[in-house]
């Protein structure tokens, strides 16, 4: 394995950046039968746009289903997510383990139950294509990403993003993601990742709190 | 020779025989207790979830590691980011035949996969199982050891047979590997600790229970 030194960005980190933060950017899903492709996606593209920009910070608990297909096995997680403009974020699990994730501008930190690692955002490629896959999630212009290919689906109440990755480096851990946006508020409802060998892994959304007050202090380093 | 140079001399050789010596070479050998290796030898280990610190030449990574006793006594091993995503899959059979499921390109190599299965190996007793030993004393400490391709494996335990101390894999004159165990112990170790002497690289596992 590529370990990446300290004071840098670890790859899985960044893997993990990658997939994750565009997932609560989005704001966000399952599939379900009943989505029919939307019929007119530059009027999507356009309005998805036009609400994510509205977003200046989210609060919401989150909880992470993993779903182990050939052991019959399933690990669920809870913790907590927030969003400040611009590009400052917190993910918290809690319960069963913890683990925490700050990104504050060119910097993120990341502690586990043994180490705390500063690394700078910039000393790497992979994380420059994590912060432009943020950037379009923040502004809405995701379905425009070169990461992915995209198709859009609708029912009465949710759009459904079926993201496929194009980049070779995202490809082997995700065969499809799954966003859920919620039409009442553009907001991202669940994400669905599909694992090659079949695991998936389900984040949902509760308890979202849009645009309220969220302290500086939140995103410290 | 210059005689100032002497003592540096005599030093310097005895420094390095220290480092030749064999970490063994006072261990005894004593007849084994059939009734301590069936209370300690640590033969089975039940389904647990782990949060994986892993530390490897200066270099960190975590994640959860799920290791699984299978309904036909074959185990297999899991490790997935904390977001969920699955770096590998191992397995090892009844018998012990080791098999990768899955395992992401970066980590696809021989030296990382070996390295892995050697120490999962340890971690889950493998060796001990159906095993013929020989039994050393070394200061308070018994060694039961047996015989594998690539060295010895010992379940050391107190003298008295009160509590397994560690699991050590080591060549005829050193030390590779230890397991350490801490508070529950086999076969749902709480805390576990894998050490590695030849090169920088540790493993903790911390038990959780999933919700």
């Amino acid at each position: 394995m590529n370990w990446s030194r300290r004071k840098r960005m670890p790859r899985m980190f960044v893997i993990f950046a990658a997939i994750v933060l565009p997932s609560f950017f989005l704001q966000i899903f399952a599939q379900n039968p009943e989505f029919r492709p939307v019929n007119d996606l530059s009027a999507f593209k356009k309005k998805f746009t036009t609400e994510s920009a509205k977003v200046q910070s989210i609060t919401s608990d989150f909880i992470q289903e993993k779903t182990l297909a050939a052991l019959t096995e399933k690990i669920t997680s809870t913790g907590r997510f927030w969003f400040k403009r611009n590009n400052r974020v917190r993910i918290e699990y809690q319960k069963p383990f913890t683990y925490l994730m700050i990104m504050n501008g060119d910097k993120m930190s990341v502690r586990d139950n043994e180490k705390e690692n500063t690394i700078e955002v910039k000393s790497n490629r992979l994380f420059r294509q994590v912060n432009r896959i943020m950037i379009d999630c923040v502004q809405g212009t995701i379905l425009d990403s070169k990461d992915f290919t995209s198709k859009v689906f609708e029912n009465d109440h949710l759009y459904l993003l079926e993201m496929t990755p194009t980049a070779k480096s995202l490809r082997e851990f995700f065969q499809t993601i799954l966003l859920i946006v919620e039409k009442k508020d553009y907001s991202v409802k669940s994400i669905e990742m599909n694992e090659p060998a079949g695991d998936k892994t389900i984040i949902s959304f509760k308890n979202k709190r849009l645009n309220e007050q969220v302290a500086d202090t939140v995103f410290a380093l | 020779m210059n005689r100032s140079r002497i003592p540096f001399l005599l030093f310097s050789i005895s420094w390095l025989c220290s480092g030749c010596s064999s970490d063994y070479r006072y261990m005894q050998s004593v007849e084994s207790r059939p009734d301590c290796i069936a209370k300690l030898a640590p033969v089975q280990f039940e389904t647990s979830w782990y949060h994986a610190s892993v530390d490897v030449v200066g270099n960190h990574i975590s994640g959860l590691l799920l290791i699984k006793n299978m309904p036909d006594s074959s185990y297999r091993i899991v490790f997935t980011n904390e977001a969920g995503v699955t770096f590998f899959d191992f397995g090892f059979s009844r018998e012990g035949t080791f098999a990768v499921y899955n395992v992401i390109h970066k980590l696809d190599k021989g030296p990382v996969i070996h390295t892995l299965q050697q120490d999962f190996e340890l971690i889950l007793g493998l060796p001990f199982r159906n095993a013929s030993y020989k039994t050393w004393i070394m200061n308070d400490e018994v060694f039961y050891g047996t015989r594998q391709k690539n060295g010895t494996s010992y379940f050391i335990t107190t003298k008295d047979c009160a509590s397994l101390r560690r699991l050590e894999l080591g060549s005829a004159r050193k030390r590779k590997t230890t397991v350490e165990v801490t508070g529950q112990g086999y076969p749902r170790p709480e805390k576990i600790e894998l050490r590695h002497y030849v090169f920088d690289m540790r493993i903790k596992l911390t038990r959780f229970d999933k919700e």
